[in-house]
């Protein structure tokens, strides 16, 4: 009885727990944490331009943002800069081979917004991303997920279904889902280049203070299952 | 002293006596005066064609342009120069990318639309399938509609077309828009909305990405470029931009600047030639002369009376000269659109104003007198002496000389800055062709001198040599004369060239039309299999370049650079062998085949490694999307045919990059009327393939550079024509010489071949002095022109100036031989007994 009694409580810690973890809500950054020195891990931001830093020193970039930040506090990790400027869902599913072969533990997904702008269909779309959120799963890789929205010249059908996508799929597979990659920068003609559609520097400034807290969690899922073993 | 002021028979037999010369005085001003005037009406008429053609591209005078709604600021202002000018006419346009649907939402297609207002379009003209006009046709409710759209969606005209939130009726379909943009890729077909209808379609607003354009059109006259920049100043720095259509659109316009340039260079140099064809033909006609006016001296002529004469007889033939000129080229203003009908884009016949005639005659005798002043004043110095002894008209250096060097160098630069229309530009000329006529004498004499320390054993050479080089020879100045020739020549057949193949033949009409990208690598055989004939693939690795031999790109230094830096990402590719149009450069092959250590090899673009003064064994290091790459440069590659046909800065063997993440990509060249249906066709089995269609602009483009280097060829040919006439006169120049010479020799028993023998060696050496000087110096100008003016690759054509060369010698050869063929047969004593001994 006091087994059964003990197991019953485990249980519903370990219930609380995992609620607590991920249930779509929006995580705010709290405190800076001090953190005892751990392996180094391995980053991998993969994605289009938002991700390469098209017009933008490769310094200001959000990885190379997001690679400061972490080392300022005490993060042993690495960030990989894998952004292709100009690519689609298409590419990022073939070039995924290449990039599981450098073992990310991380991996923060940016990407759609091409397929968008070309007025690709919205359905190869999400086939494209479900399969590399499922193959990253297979793999056991953390995954940061990126919501993306489409500008409304494409018209309500085209951008109303666009920008299902990303919350659908993030319901179905286990990630870490941030609802919009721009959020706060987008439409912001002070955030972003002369095209409208890239951030300056300050603009990526903005997307790695959102993101940051989602990589935090990121790190603490994939330190969790290298305890777990 | 003869006291009768004028003795026209005198005159009449000075003309007739020397009559070759006289001429080809006539010639040549009539060729100069007749370039000039054909020209400058041609300029008028060119200019407004040439740049009708540019602001039609630009779609108006001046152009505002934003990715977000024009500010208060700017529109106030645009209010405000309408208000003062009622001339002045505006058009706003909205131009976007969306999806758009047939009626019952069965088939989508992306497409570049363009909201249009009743004003549009201000220049050119948009064709539509019924033949209508625009502003009549697009009415609220409506849409109009390339053809590819139709064939995509499977739509009719009347049929609904879905954009937005708003179903518009197909009313026409629009065939050809005169304002494609030549430099942007569209990825989808057109469809113009009327402006009333913004609001229907509700599709502009914030989240949106809008090419917001205002276009003005001024009345002609206008001050373009102040405008510009009283509009500039209410603009938004960074977010709005203000040009005047000659600098929008900067590959088209870059050549209509260098076009027209061109052809006032030619008009230049034309001017130049022939003023050089004058002088000598004038110098020789004096020399001829000389016999004569040393007779009439004697018998008590003064200096006036032979300066009254010689002056009138120039003046004489320089008025009928420029006379024909005038006539010729007024003649050649109308005829020339007729004969080249659709060609030249000269359209309508172009008025002579009386005022452009009397300016035209003012300047041809100005030229003449210009050009002819130091050989008349050189009949001061013909002393009753020379009768009996045979002294050639001293070229003496003095003061006058000098003087007339000053005043024929100030003149020059008037004329030059007058034609070019730039002060700054024009002195910078005169200067570069004052010191360009010093180079040349320099030269020429540094070759002479040279000659002279040689110790040749053949007679005949010795003979040929001595003859060129003694003092006073006519040859000195014929070297002179014809090098400058020459030079000015050689130098506009290699602009002319080198224009031609940057521009002209950068769009060849079998280039690519139609890339398609994002082909994924499983989906190649699948891709090819929709064309009849076969495309290449190219494969596509996107990385950047991180460091040269250890040193890390500076990338916000490269970011400054306005060409092509080192901050962007490359698109790498792997192949074993090279391009139809690539040619190895450096390396003995594509690659060594052997790979050093851990080392890939890499081949790079020559253009390449002028950006970055890389050399063959450098390393680069690169980074495939978070992979370190280390490459060896192992051959450089050039490129033989135009900008459209696929590039690839890196190339690196096949097997290397086989593993490495990469997309496809194909170039085609297409029927214009397929290329929408087979797009239909691989879009639906490969959603994710995008297409740039450029198959309108290149035909445009096409059209465009034929019409224009027509132009370029045509006035080009006047300046040949101008070469060869001086080329002829300057040989004659020497007859007298060479006529003496022959006597001298057969009396010392020299046969005839001997004679011809010299005569061929002398003029051998002359063209080839000439010829030598006129290529370096020409090149030296070619590359001057290209690098400073025109800011254009340097091309040598080593070849083609190799040919020009021999050309050139074998040309000197046989008009000397032919005019030497007279000569030779001479009797000696006879001419003796008529020209004197001594």
């Amino acid at each position: 009885m006091r087994r059964r009694i003990q197991r019953s409580l485990w249980s519903i810690a370990a219930l609380l727990i995992l609620w607590g973890c991920d249930n779509g809500e929006t995580i705010t950054a709290d405190e800076p944490v001090p953190r005892k020195e751990v392996a180094t891990g391995k980053i991998v931001a993969l994605g289009d331009s938002l991700t390469a830093g098209l017009g933008v020193d490769l310094a200001a970039s959000y990885p190379s943002l997001l690679q400061e930040r972490l080392t300022q506090q005490g993060y042993n990790y690495r960030v990989v800069n894998a952004g292709v400027s100009g690519e689609t869902t298409s590419g990022t599913l073939s070039r995924l081979d290449w990039i599981l072969s450098q073992d990310p533990d991380i991996v923060i997904l940016e990407i759609g917004a091409n397929d968008g702008l070309r007025g690709i269909d919205t359905a190869l779309v999400e086939a494209n991303l479900n399969k590399i959120l499922k193959r990253l799963k297979e793999e056991g890789v953390v995954t940061v997920f990126a919501g993306m929205k489409m500008v409304w010249n494409l018209g309500v059908d085209y951008t109303s279904h666009f920008n299902a996508i990303y919350p659908r799929l993030a319901a179905e597979h286990d990630v870490l889902f941030m609802p919009f990659f721009l959020e706060d920068v987008a439409a912001e003609s002070s955030l972003n280049q002369a095209d409208t559609i890239h951030p300056n520097e300050e603009g990526y400034r903005y997307i790695v203070e959102n993101l940051f807290p989602y990589v935090i969690k990121a790190i603490e899922t994939a330190e969790n299952r290298l305890e777990s073993g | 002293m003869i006291k009768t002021a004028f003795n026209r028979k005198f005159l009449l037999r000075e003309l007739v006596h020397g009559w070759r010369h006289s001429l080809l005085f006539v010639l040549c001003v009539m060729l100069s005066l007749m370039t000039m005037s054909a020209l400058n009406s041609f300029k008028d008429g060119v200019n407004r064609s040439v740049f009708r053609d540019a602001r039609q591209l630009q779609g108006g005078d001046i152009i505002l342009h934003s990715h977000y709604p024009l500010s208060p600021g700017l529109t106030d202002k645009v209010a405000l120069l309408k208000e003062r000018d009622q001339s002045i006419a505006s058009t706003m346009i909205h131009e976007f990318y969306s999806v758009v649907r047939s009626a019952g939402r069965q088939s989508t297609l992306l497409a570049d639309i363009k909201v249009v207002d009743e004003h549009f379009p201000l220049y050119g003209k948009v064709e539509l399938g019924s033949g209508g006009q625009l502003r009549e046709r697009l009415q609220p409710g409506t849409t109009i509609v390339a053809e590819d759209v139709l064939t995509r969606l499977g739509l009719e005209r009347g049929d609904v077309l879905q954009i937005g939130s708003g179903g518009l009726r197909i009313v026409d379909t629009v065939v050809h828009e005169s304002d494609s943009p030549v430099s942007v890729l569209n990825f989808g077909p057109r469809v113009f909305v009327a402006a009333a209808d913004l609001d229907v379609i509700d599709l502009v607003g914030k989240g949106s990405r809008i090419k917001y354009e205002m276009l003005l059109a001024l009345p002609e006259g206008s001050d373009l470029q102040a405008v510009a920049a009283g509009l500039r100043d209410e603009a938004i720095a960074g977010q709005e931009r203000v040009n005047t259509f000659r600098e929008e659109g900067s590959g088209v316009k870059r050549f209509f600047d260098n076009l027209l340039f061109f052809l006032s260079l030619i008009a230049i140099f034309t001017l130049l030639l022939a003023g050089l064809g004058m002088q000598s033909c004038l110098t020789a006609l004096i020399r001829q002369k000389q016999e004569t006016i040393a007779v009439v001296r004697s018998v008590g002529a003064g200096t006036a009376f032979l300066y009254r004469h010689y002056v009138c007889m120039v003046l004489g033939l320089g008025l009928v000269g420029a006379l024909l000129g005038l006539g010729a080229g007024v003649a050649l203003a109308h005829a020339l659109p007729m004969l080249f009908r659709g060609l030249i884009p000269v359209q309508g016949t172009t008025s002579v104003a009386m005022v452009d005639l009397g300016e035209g005659l003012l300047l041809g005798l100005t030229v003449v007198l210009l050009f002819t002043f130091l050989p008349l004043y050189r009949l001061r110095n013909i002393k009753p002496v020379a009768i009996f002894r045979k002294e050639n008209v001293s070229s003496r250096r003095d003061g006058v000389f000098y003087l007339t060097i000053v005043i024929a160098a100030a003149a020059i630069a008037v004329l030059i800055t007058a034609q070019l229309e730039d002060t700054r530009l024009g002195l910078l000329f005169t200067a570069a062709v004052l010191a360009f006529i010093a180079a040349i004498s320099l030269v020429a004499n540094l070759l002479v001198k040279m000659a002279l320390r040689l110790n040749l054993q053949t007679l005949s050479l010795r003979q040929a040599l001595r003859s060129m080089t003694r003092a006073g020879n006519a040859s000195r100045s014929v070297i002179i004369t014809l090098a400058s020739a020459l030079s000015l020549l050689f130098v506009i057949y290699l602009m002319e060239h080198t224009l031609h193949d940057t521009y002209i033949e950068s769009y060849p009409a079998n280039a690519p039309n139609l890339f398609s990208l994002d082909i994924q690598p499983d989906q190649r055989q699948g891709f090819v299999e929709f064309f009849e004939e076969k495309p290449q693939l190219f494969p596509i690795i996107r990385a950047r370049l991180q460091a040269i031999n250890g040193e890390a790109i500076n990338r916000s230094e490269e970011l400054r650079k306005k060409r092509d830096n080192f901050a962007r990402e490359f698109n790498l590719t792997y192949r074993d062998g090279l391009l139809e149009d690539e040619q190895l450069q450096e390396g003995e092959s594509l690659f060594t085949g052997a790979g050093s250590g851990d080392m890939l090899d890499v081949s790079i673009l020559d253009t390449v490694a002028q950006m970055g003064d890389i050399d063959m064994g450098d390393v680069l290091l690169f980074n495939i999307q978070g992979v370190e790459v280390e490459a060896r440069v192992v051959s450089i590659r050039t490129r033989t045919k135009s900008k459209l046909y696929p590039f690839f800065y890196f190339v690196f063997p096949g097997d290397t990059l086989r593993d490495a993440p990469q997309t496809f990509f194909s170039a085609v060249n297409m029927e214009k009327d397929k290329i929408a249906a087979l797009q239909s066709r691989i879009v639906e089995r490969y959603p994710n393939i995008s297409f740039i269609n450029i198959s309108e602009t290149a035909e445009d483009l096409e059209v465009l550079m034929g019409k224009l280097s027509r132009i370029v060829n045509f006035f080009a040919s006047f300046s040949m024509a101008a070469g060869g006439l001086i080329l002829v006169s300057s040989i004659l120049a020497t007859r007298l010489e060479r006529t003496r010479e022959a006597v001298y020799y057969k009396i010392l028993g020299g046969r005839k071949s001997f004679v011809y023998r010299v005569f061929l060696y002398e003029n051998s050496l002359i063209g080839v002095f000439s010829a030598g000087v006129a290529l370096v110096v020409a090149h030296t100008g070619s590359w001057a022109l290209c690098r400073y003016f025109f800011e254009i690759e340097y091309i040598p054509y080593v070849s083609a100036t190799a040919t020009l060369v021999l050309a050139t010698v074998f040309l000197v050869v046989f008009v000397g031989l032919l005019s030497s063929l007279s000569i030779v047969r001479q009797k000696p004593a006879r001419f003796l007994r008529e020209n004197g001994g001594g």
